[in-house]
């Protein structure tokens, strides 16, 4: 059940499409920057096949330049402990 | 459990990214971040004056998908250059209460039942015509306030007096600032302040008379540190009867008895002219000396009527009349030391200082109101320090339209937009730009506030309208004039947003529509007019007060007067009512300007505003040829006037021992109807509370949090007392804030008022305390 | 000789308050005699005092080095006094002038090659009555005490508000001094120290306090 954070930088002119695009993704969370062009991405997602599909779902996104990761959880490494 | 550590690690996640973010681009904002929810997360930012208080910061309003979500400062405006106080900041979560009031409400059997707006507002139209008709024109009224936007007071002046010829139109400003107003009519001639607030960063000396800048005016109050810091020969002296968050950052903090501001500020004439620092190429110039009556009353009685009448004194009849007031006299009296009457004069008298001095409420809810306000006048037109950059006498206002809709659109019962209802030329102009028949327009004022009030409850009225305001919070002497409202045939209509102690005494409740939700301007403190535009929808059917007013004009056959369409009537009736202030002394910006800047100030003549009026370098109605011009008065010159101490109404005495003073804090608005539906604001200061000098407190045995009950001869409360919290009152004063409605501290003070201004004086009445 | 002269001031103090108890006590109605304005509202006067007294460049002075991780890492829970994190001579006898040529007014201190962190509350000069020096880290057993969370940064109520003051106030009252200068703590420094009037902006919102609406009585 992973969370993850990134850092979207949009396609040249493509912010609000971008926006638009993943927010019609399931487990994603937009947050917008208003005054630069950039888009902080919080996914959550219930387990590891819905993550690798929402993974490749994000690869082929058009509006998207390029994605860095800012924060990683994974509950799976931790089993046990809980 | 666990759902709520996934939503403390999707937090951690975002603001991780955020703070990433915030490295790669420095200065990225995220002002929606919290807001993680299906909306696009995209925000827009649009600017508006803010709600609150008459300070009139500029504020940008970030909306989301249709909601209002953030408050940033409006670096465009010049006012606060992008800085606001904690109400600001949070003022787009008082769109939100769940208690919002979303349909027309009307008294059916005794119970308040929904029904549609439209029919509702037939209602209101039906009672109106009706009462009217069966008691005369003057049985019916309309009271609003300083938070009316300008196009709504207008429409209300001229639906009540040009059309039904009633001047029964009031405004709880009457309650915040008539006495600035009589104060520049009588100095002056023509109301609101001659500077600015660049006033603030020429100043060397900034004396707060009777003025808590720092809850009140807290951006005007922040701009004076600022300089301070940044200046090395800055001073702040606050002058009060309480010591409070602006005692502790002046310079110097000095106390006096209340009601003996009137024996200071003649003290420091009589040490101005004592020293000889009077300005004399000033004063033999622009300045001539006039007396008034004395021993005026108190208006605590119905049917109290006077008449002010100025007579012209001489130079030496006016150093004769100061002779009363030695600083060693008025120390007796006043408790300020001799030495600190000689230092303030001495400020005021060097020729090297700029001095500003500021006031609000102290002043003006005064029973000598108008007259303490001529008393600093006098002080700077001695020392010749007014209209130039840094030496002003500043009048403070409260509310966000006080200026722009009571004083200027004239929403009182003796004005009228231009001018006042007793003369003829001006009856002319507003019968043929509202086009009415001049006969229609009544010569003779009605009833000011607390005697309209007094009126309700005697039946001289019997349908009150009352709009964006809350008189059963606010009126003093609240009792009677709420058992007035509650009597058997009287109609009261109330327009608000949330339900207040006022809208349990209404027959019909009108939903509002609130600030960013219609398109209106207001006009703040230094005569700047500010636009807004409807920036979000109104929730359920509420509508704006102009077109509630609009709505039932035309039931009642006025469609030629109201011709405006609901796409654009704010424009309409904006152009309409510039047409009354055409020319240089008043001059208003385009309803095409106004839409575009941050704010723009009067007179605006030839695309540029007037920062400093009556100085002939900036003011281009200054004709007389010299460096200044005071214009408003016939001899064009500004009055001096000898006005002498007289005590307050009711001072403390043997069995009621105690001065009972009230005022703000600076989380809550008024009557906190807005401010305590902001989550933040209402848990900083959850309620009310009676602040006690310590030793006071220690003599009646309470600690705190323990109740006091205050009692006066016209009523009690009992609250928690306060001690070392806020602010602290000297011996024998308590200081009550008046927002909460739970504790309605009106009803123990006295509704006496300045006989010139008819502004009560909620600062003194004498109650005794008791340990509860 | 500095210790003398400073207890002179304090008995001429306590004569001039006790003057005022009296003199107040003879008149009747509101006294105008002044109040003392260090000693209401969390003794707001402080504020506005360093905020006078503190040169600007001190105020905007910006070492970095320290965190909010080495922050609470002096402190057993939120509020705390924080340990002494250096060396204390062992001749020190506890006179609040060796610690406060420091801690008074901060700046750079060449013997701990660092940036000094500034008191808050100089004027409680008996330092060694909070704050402890650190002789061992051994314990003497283990413990099982658990500290609650530190009050998380930026929680404004709206997206651009300003963050409310997450922590009580008593003997924090002077905002100025741990929120700007050399000293301060890099994640709650405030890049706006020009402005005096901090309340103005920054409504108290202890954490540790339940967050109540406000509902209508009926």
């Amino acid at each position: 059940m992973p969370i993850f954070s990134y850092i979207a930088i949009p396609a040249s002119g493509a912010k609000k499409a971008l926006c638009m695009d993943l927010n019609s993704l399931a487990h994603c969370e937009v947050i917008v920057s208003d005054n630069k062009d950039v888009v902080v991405l919080v996914t959550d997602t219930p387990d590891n096949d819905t993550e690798d599909k929402l993974q490749k779902s994000l690869n082929n996104l058009q509006s998207l330049q390029s994605l860095s990761l800012a924060f990683g959880y994974d509950d799976n490494e931790k089993q046990g402990r809980d | 459990m666990k759902l709520n550590r996934r939503k403390f690690l999707k937090y951690a996640a975002a603001s991780s990214a955020i703070a990433t973010a915030g490295a790669l681009f420095p200065g990225a904002s995220f002002g929606s971040w919290q807001n993680l929810s299906n909306n696009s997360g995209l925000i827009s930012w649009q600017k508006a004056p803010c709600r609150f208080c008459g300070t009139g910061c500029g504020v940008l309003v970030g909306v989301s998908d249709g909601r209002a979500v953030a408050v940033k400062g409006d670096p465009n405006c010049s006012v606060n250059k992008g800085l606001c106080c904690m109400k600001g900041y949070h003022s787009v979560q008082m769109l939100y209460g769940k208690d919002r009031i979303t349909t027309a409400k009307v008294r059916k059997n005794g119970e308040m039942v929904e029904v549609p707006i439209q029919e509702a507002l037939d209602l209101v139209a039906e009672k109106l015509k009706e009462t009217k008709d069966k008691h005369g024109k003057d049985s019916v009224a309309i009271y609003g306030s300083g938070q009316w936007t300008i196009p709504d007071g207008y429409v209300a002046s001229k639906l009540f007096k040009g059309c039904l010829g009633t001047n029964n139109v009031e405004a709880n400003a009457r309650l915040c600032m008539a006495s600035a107003v009589t104060g520049f009519m009588t100095s002056f001639g023509i109301d609101e302040p001659m500077g600015c607030y660049e006033d603030m960063d020429n100043a060397n000396v900034f004396i707060t008379w009777g003025n808590n800048m720092a809850e009140m005016h807290p951006v005007l109050f922040s701009r004076m540190l600022a300089n301070r810091k940044r200046r090395t020969n800055v001073t702040i002296i606050d002058f009060a009867t309480r010591s409070t968050r602006t005692s502790q950052a002046a310079d110097k903090s000095i106390l006096f008895r209340p009601q003996t501001d009137l024996a200071v500020a003649n003290a420091i004439c009589y040490e101005i002219i004592k020293n000889d620092w009077v300005d004399w190429n000033f004063v033999n110039e622009h300045v001539s000396f006039h007396k008034g009556k004395t021993n005026i009353g108190y208006g605590t009685e119905d049917h109290f009527a006077f008449k002010d009448k100025a007579e012209s004194i001489n130079f030496a009849e006016y150093k004769t009349f100061l002779e009363d007031y030695t600083p060693e006299k008025v120390e007796k009296l006043s408790g300020v030391p001799a030495k600190d009457i000689k230092y303030m004069a001495a400020l005021y008298g060097d020729p090297d200082l700029k001095v500003t001095s500021f006031w609000c409420m102290g002043m003006n809810q005064h029973t000598r109101g108008t007259w303490i306000n001529n008393l600093v006048y006098n002080i700077h037109l001695l020392v010749g320090k007014i209209s130039t950059p840094g030496n002003s006498p500043f009048s403070l206002t409260g509310q966000p339209s006080a200026c722009g809709t009571v004083r200027e659109v004239g929403t009182l019962t003796h004005k009228l937009p231009h001018g006042v209802v007793m003369k003829e030329d001006h009856r002319k102009m507003a019968a043929e730009i509202w086009d009415v028949p001049v006969e229609n327009i009544d010569p003779k004022p009605t009833y000011h506030t607390v005697e309209m009030f007094r009126a309700l409850d005697r039946g001289d009225i019997k349908f009150i309208w009352i709009q964006v305001t809350n008189p059963m919070v606010t009126m003093p002497n609240l009792t009677r004039y709420r058992n007035g409202a509650l009597k058997d045939d009287r109609f009261v209509v109330v327009s608000d947003v949330y339900p207040t102690p006022t809208t349990d005494v209404a027959d019909v409740i009108l939903p509002a529509a609130l600030w960013v939700e219609q398109e209106g301007m207001f006009g703040n403190s230094e005569r700047r007019t500010q636009h807004f535009a409807q920036i979000v929808d109104p929730p359920g059917e509420a509508m704006s007060d102009t077109w509630q007013i609009i709505e039932v004009a035309r039931r009642l056959g006025f469609e030629k007067q109201f011709p405006w369409s609901e796409d654009d009537y704010i424009g309409g009736i904006w152009e309409e009512y510039r047409k009354f202030h055409a020319g240089p002394k008043h001059e208003m910006a385009s309803y095409k300007i106004l839409k575009e800047r941050s704010g723009v100030q009067w007179p605006f003549v030839n695309g540029k505003e007037t920062r400093w009026r009556f100085n002939a370098k900036y003011d281009p109605a200054c004709t007389n040829g010299k460096d200044f011009d005071f214009y408003g008065k016939k001899d064009h010159k500004a009055w001096i006037w000898a006005r002498p101490y007289e005590p307050a109404a009711e001072s403390p005495d043997s069995e009621y021992n105690f001065w009972l003073n009230t005022g703000r804090v600076i989380e809550h608005w008024h009557t906190g109807s807005l401010t305590r539906r902001i989550p933040v604001l209402h848990n900083a200061v959850p309620s009310s509370y009676v602040e006690l000098h310590p030793e006071d407190a220690a003599d009646l045995g309470v600690v705190n949090g323990e109740m006091v009950k205050i009692i006066s001869r016209r009523g009690e409360m009992t609250m928690p007392a306060q001690i070392k919290g806020r602010g602290v009152p000297p011996r024998g004063m308590v200081f009550v804030p008046f927002f909460d409605e739970s504790y309605l501290i009106n009803e123990v003070t006295l509704d006496a008022f300045c006989p010139i201004s008819k502004q009560p004086d909620y600062k003194k009445c004498a109650v005794r305390l008791e340990k509860a | 000789m500095k210790r003398s002269k400073k207890r002179d001031r304090l008995v001429t103090g306590i004569a001039i308050i006790c003057f005022l108890g009296v003199w107040a006590v003879m008149v009747l109605t509101a006294s105008a005699a002044p109040v003392d304005l260090r000693d209401f509202d969390h003794q707001g006067k402080k504020i506005y005092d360093a905020h006078a007294a503190t040169p600007q460049p001190y105020m905007s002075a910006d070492s970095g080095d320290r965190n909010l991780a080495t922050y609470y890492g002096r402190r057993q829970y939120p509020g705390s006094p924080p340990i002494i994190p250096h060396e204390v001579d062992q001749t020190f006898d506890g006179d609040e002038s060796n610690c406060l040529s420091c801690h008074a007014k901060g700046g750079y201190s060449q013997e701990f090659d660092k940036f000094v962190p500034v008191t808050p509350h100089p004027e409680n000069t008996l330092c060694y009555q909070c704050h402890a020096k650190v002789t061992t880290k051994e314990k003497f057993v283990e413990t099982d005490w658990k500290s609650i969370r530190p009050p998380r940064l930026g929680r404004s109520f709206l997206g651009s508000s300003p963050p409310p003051i997450p922590h009580a106030l008593q003997l924090r009252e002077n905002c100025i001094a741990c929120h700007t200068g050399s000293g301060a703590v890099v994640e709650i420094r405030v890049d706006h120290s020009a402005r005096g009037n901090c309340r103005q902006c920054h409504v108290p919102a202890v954490q540790t306090t339940p967050v109540q609406e406000f509902v209508r009585k009926p």
